[in-house]
């Protein structure tokens, strides 16, 4: 009974060991766990309320990932900390082509319903070095992006053959970086779409 | 007649809930019929939003910004706790479904019909998970049982198998949760799940009660040996805010001595007790 007993002391404590390790991270990752996840093409769905108040707002119910119908809209899990469990688009792996339904689903408010027009999920940049367009000493002229991006001649615009992105009207769906045809051997992506509400720093009070 | 025992009516309302969260994330991904999304943390039904009492409270609190639609979703299974008591714990949650259906496996292959409880704790703990719980989400700005919660992560796993084929890691709360059966049945829900507190609390003032008739009762405890809440039925615990009305001890009574009470009535300590 005694052997029994330690046994299964034994099991439980290794138990324990497997469930801390799992759940808590370890103490280089911990400074991770407080800060917001998001960084370059790698966004919160459309109408999302700043990124400081989101993971407050966010009840995790994965309800804008269900009726997301290009299943762009992903989870984060438990690695990243406090804000586990919230959504988050992908645009590399499928950009976000502003349908509209998740902001209409979201029941607290942390997404908010909003004209595909007013969306600013991020802004698009490009990158002067490597789109083929832009390089100086390139002749080629790609307008892949200008193409395909929902609010054509507003938010890209070809000027001097080559494309300009205006921040007033840049939603950053993502279609463009989506369809960049520069890749990952080639340096990145040539258009990226930089999260918002990710590197702001909230204004000081004045001296 | 086939006289339906409440405990069969629950496994089947149980069921159908657990199948629920399996089969709207299979509706949503092949076929984009998109009627119901969510589990139980926050379950669109149509236009009919039922937000968890607990999470919609957590965010309120940490951010402290009343959105209409969150307020007006918290009205039905707070109406419903109110009323009913603590029945989305006992009724609805998955996890009781996992606990429960291990159990009847449990049974069908060995002999042993009840197991004791190992480990029997102060009944009061409830209370201080639900604080700690409030208290821990206050301090660090950011609700925690809302990716924490069990009930909430059997959803969220079955969404992201269906969705990605992934299992996320949390998940290893829910074996955790039910390993801690083994310990005494229903661990967790006895004494550490802040959701089932606060239902509790929002249920102490509820109708409907499991009373102890008193006429006829030979004082034999067998529904206190099957409570699976550990409370005591023959002596009025099934009055308590403790006990979240399965009906269990109703079906194990042999004299017909306990009922759901729909009337209002005088606490119990100005009742007889049994000699």
């Amino acid at each position: 009974m005694a052997e029994k007993g330690r046994s299964r002391r034994t099991a439980l404590k290794l138990l324990a060991v497997v469930t801390g390790f799992f759940c808590f991270p370890t103490v280089s990752q911990a400074k991770t766990l407080a800060t917001s996840p998001l960084r370059d093409n790698l966004l919160r769905p459309p109408g999302a309320v700043m990124e400081h108040h989101y993971p407050g707002k966010c009840i995790r119910c994965g309800r804008c990932v269900e009726v997301c119908p290009y299943h762009c809209v992903e989870l984060l899990d438990i690695r990243h900390g406090l804000s586990a469990g919230t959504p988050i688009i992908d645009i590399e792996k499928s950009p976000c082509f502003l349908c509209m339904k998740c902001v209409h689903v979201c029941p607290t408010g942390a997404l908010l319903p909003i004209e595909q027009h007013e969306t600013r999920m991020g802004l698009a940049v490009i990158d002067h070095h490597t789109c083929v367009s832009w390089k100086p000493d390139s002749l080629l002229m790609c307008k892949t992006c200008y193409n395909v991006c929902p609010f054509r001649d507003t938010a890209i615009r070809m000027e001097e053959f080559r494309p300009h992105v205006d921040e007033r009207y840049c939603t950053g769906c993502g279609i463009c970086t989506n369809a960049c045809l520069i890749n990952r051997d080639q340096g990145g992506k040539a258009i990226n779409v930089k999260p918002i509400y990710a590197t702001i720093k909230l204004p000081e009070a004045p001296q | 007649m086939i006289r339906w025992k409440w405990s069969n009516k629950r496994f089947l309302v149980l069921t159908g809930a657990f199948s629920l969260l399996l089969v709207a994330p299979l509706l949503n991904f092949y076929y984009d019929i998109n009627f119901i999304q969510g589990w139980y943390q926050s379950i669109g039904i149509g236009d009919f939003w039922i937000v968890s009492p607990l999470e919609g409270l957590e965010s309120l609190l940490v951010t402290r910004d009343p959105f209409g639609p969150l307020l007006t979703a918290l009205i039905f299974p707070v109406l419903l706790a109110l009323v009913l008591g603590r029945v989305f714990c006992s009724w609805i949650c998955p996890i009781t479904f996992l606990s429960e259906l291990s159990e009847r496996l449990k049974q069908l292959l060995s002999k042993r019909t009840t197991t004791p409880d190992r480990w029997v704790l102060f009944r009061q703990i409830l209370w201080f998970a639900l604080g700690l719980e409030l208290f821990l989400s206050l301090v660090l700005g950011a609700p925690i049982f809302v990716f924490l919660s069990p009930p909430g992560l059997v959803g969220r796993e079955l969404m992201s198998f269906v969705f990605f084929r992934t299992l996320p890691l949390e998940g290893l709360i829910i074996i955790f949760v039910l390993i801690l059966n083994l310990l005494s049945k229903r661990f967790y829900c006895r004494y550490l799940c802040p959701l089932g507190a606060f239902l509790a609390l929002l249920g102490a003032r509820r109708r409907v009660r499991v009373k102890n008739i008193m006429q006829n009762c030979k004082g034999c405890r067998t529904c206190d040996h099957s409570c699976p809440m550990g409370l005591s039925p023959s002596v009025g615990e099934g009055m308590t805010v403790y006990c979240w009305n399965c009906g269990t001890c109703i079906d194990n009574c042999s004299y017909g001595q306990l009922e759901f009470n729909l009337k209002k009535v005088e606490p119990y300590s100005s009742m007889p007790i049994q000699k």
